[in-house]
């Protein structure tokens, strides 16, 4: 039954699927006002080593140092953001590209506390913490049929799905709300936006604060999922693909970064051999994809068109 | 000491500089930022190595290789991803920077494959030779190198001024429908200027190979990096600035390396970039931007 189902495997790259999709939402949100971050893997590491540090230095509960993490990234993009505004699109992408790279540098450099390129090891792993924690009520995975193990990835992936869903909730209301509708006249025409009585200077630092603070959710989740992070899991090549996760799966509709995630993290896994050229074929799909598709695979227009389907098919027609 | 330092700073700003002027030279025409311009950068250095060591051609040779290999890319990057994104409806400005992102991870992990990950040695005897000049050392290769740059950087500024093709580029960066209107053959003129851009990221290849003794497909990304911030600060589009801009960059890093914490190197140009864009957005030698770029 259940037990033979879950394999840890699977498990495991589901939460990094689920971790992904909220690294592609940290994209989308900025996008949609326009800017575009080329520093998510800056900010994800923030919050990595925060929590990373906070619990493991201090002993404080993982939620409280999740929350910190992702906090203290997100107080950094306002730090950032706010005078970044005054740079226009390109501009903005390079002095973000330039922080997530100070941001590594100093990973590398201050050994003292995140000891250098080795990495921090033994982070409180996330499944774990609560596996014992549940032990201390007398609770047992083999009462519900599991081995410890597989109980200790199925409390990940839980908690991850609950995570992901609260933020498409969050965003896709957001966007239907005064907040969404600001941002996306912004992205359309800034100036227009501005003489409509937007104020843009605070939508644009919400949006991009918003971003940073996803950013360093999914970097401490990610650190207390993993037990173990240096600072090559946050270059600039961790940048480049999850900007790529939004781009390919359509950067117009929160659907396009979620499909855009999930499809370019199991990619790689199906297809064992390719994950070797992986890289090679992102930059080809970059390429080609903003030569015939720039908006991605998802836009709205298709979306509509597959509600349409959806509808005829069910007779209303 | 001081002095020998200084050498080091100014050769390794004169190479940063003809890298920056890749740079400038595509954002002043077409405003759009070439990521993979470090990478046409790692590629021209991979030919030199190829060349002389493997081949084992003469330097002047290789120094031709280079500067044909990178001009085919740049022709190919301009007609395959940056052509087909010009004039069309509802692309955002922000398509040409990501699709010039893909092909820089193309060419670093494609020599990645080909070529390993380590470090290649440039073999030339060419490198050792030094002169002694009191109690320092300067090796011909930075002489070389400065030359070189400064060639470059004046024999750019007679060709935009003097030459009609020059002229026409200006005009073409000015504005690219009245240039058009005005019988200019704005699409020859962008070809041709990414061509040039990415033959100097060539040359810049080989000089790095020579004065640094190694070459690997990770040089391109902190290189094109460096590039970057050296354009923002010293003006995007903007000749003189970027030459200022290299030196400026290249001698604060050896200095940083020899009398502070060498660590941090990488980070300089960063916080430059970060600085600069807070105070003075537009460059130390910049004018207002223009708006809409």
């Amino acid at each position: 039954m259940l037990a033979d189902i879950i394999n840890p495997y699977f498990l495991q790259i589901l939460s990094f699927i689920l971790i992904n999709i909220l690294l592609a939402i940290s994209v989308y949100v900025p996008l949609s006002s326009g800017q575009l971050s080329l520093g998510s893997a800056g900010f994800m590491g923030v919050g990595a080593y925060t929590s990373a540090l906070l619990t493991i230095h201090f002993d404080i509960p993982l939620i409280i140092g999740i929350l910190a993490g992702a906090c203290v990234a997100g107080i950094l993009g306002i730090i950032v953001g706010i005078p970044s505004l005054r740079l226009s699109g390109v501009y903005l992408a390079i002095a973000t590209l330039g922080l997530g790279e100070v941001i590594r540098v100093i990973f590398v450099n201050w050994e003292s506390l995140t000891k250098g390129s080795i990495g921090l090891t033994g982070i409180p792993q996330m499944g774990r913490e609560i596996l014992n924690f549940a032990k201390g009520f007398g609770f047992d995975p083999a009462m519900i049929g599991l081995k410890s193990n597989q109980f200790v990835y199925l409390v990940i992936v839980l908690i991850l799905l609950l995570l992901v869903i609260a933020t498409i909730w969050f965003v896709v209301r957001q966007q239907n709300s005064r907040v969404g509708r600001s941002l996306s006249s912004i992205q359309m025409d800034e100036k227009a936006a501005e003489s409509m009585g937007i104020n843009i200077t605070y939508y644009k630092v919400l949006s991009f604060t918003q971003g940073a603070f996803l950013a360093g959710l999914a970097g401490a989740l990610f650190a207390h999922v993993m037990g173990y992070i240096s600072p090559s899991d946050f270059s600039y090549h961790r940048a480049v693909e999850i900007l790529i996760f939004t781009v390919f799966g359509g950067s117009e509709v929160i659907l396009g970064a979620v499909f855009g995630a999930t499809f370019l993290t199991l990619v790689p896994e199906v297809l064992r051999f390719i994950s070797d050229y992986r890289y090679i074929i992102y930059g080809i799909v970059l390429i080609i994809l903003m030569a015939v598709r720039p908006q991605g695979i998802f836009d709205i227009h298709l979306l509509n068109r597959l509600k349409g389907l959806k509808r005829s098919k069910g007779g209303v027609r | 000491m001081l002095l020998e330092q200084l050498v080091n700073g100014i050769t390794l700003g004169s190479i940063y500089a003809i890298v920056a002027l890749g740079f400038t030279l595509v954002f002043g025409v077409l405003g759009i930022i070439n990521m993979a311009h470090g990478e046409i950068f790692m590629v021209g250095a991979f030919v030199g190595v190829m060349t002389t060591s493997v081949l084992g051609w003469p330097l002047w040779l290789a120094f031709i290789a280079s500067i044909v290999v990178t001009g085919i890319l740049g022709y190919l990057l301009e007609r395959i991803t940056l052509r087909p994104l010009r004039g069309k409806k509802g692309v955002s400005h922000l398509a040409p920077l990501i699709s010039t992102i893909g092909v820089s991870i193309l060419l670093e992990n494609l020599s990645h494959h080909i070529f390993g990950a380590g470090n290649q040695p440039f073999r030339s005897s060419f490198a050792e030779i030094s002169i002694e000049i009191g109690s320092i050392t300067i090796y011909l290769v930075q002489i070389v190198i400065f030359a070189i740059s400064i060639l470059l950087m004046i024999g750019l500024t007679i060709w935009l001024s003097k030459t009609k093709a020059g002229k026409a580029l200006r005009a073409t960066a000015e504005n690219l429908e009245t240039a058009s209107i005005l019988g200019v053959d704005t699409k020859k003129i962008i070809t041709l200027t990414v061509i040039i851009a990415s033959a100097m990221g060539g040359i810049a290849g080989i000089l790095v190979g020579m004065a640094f003794n190694s070459v690997s497909p990770q040089m391109g990304l902190s290189m094109g990096l460096k590039g970057l911030a050296i354009i923002i600060l010293g003006g995007m589009g903007n000749v003189k600035g970027a030459m200022a801009g290299g030196l400026i960059l290249g001698l604060s890093e050896t200095f940083l390396v020899a009398f502070g914490d060498s660590g941090y190197r990488d980070a300089i140009a960063f916080i430059m970039i970060i600085f600069i864009l807070l105070l003075r957005p537009q460059g130390i030698f910049g004018s207002k931007i223009a708006e809409g770029r």
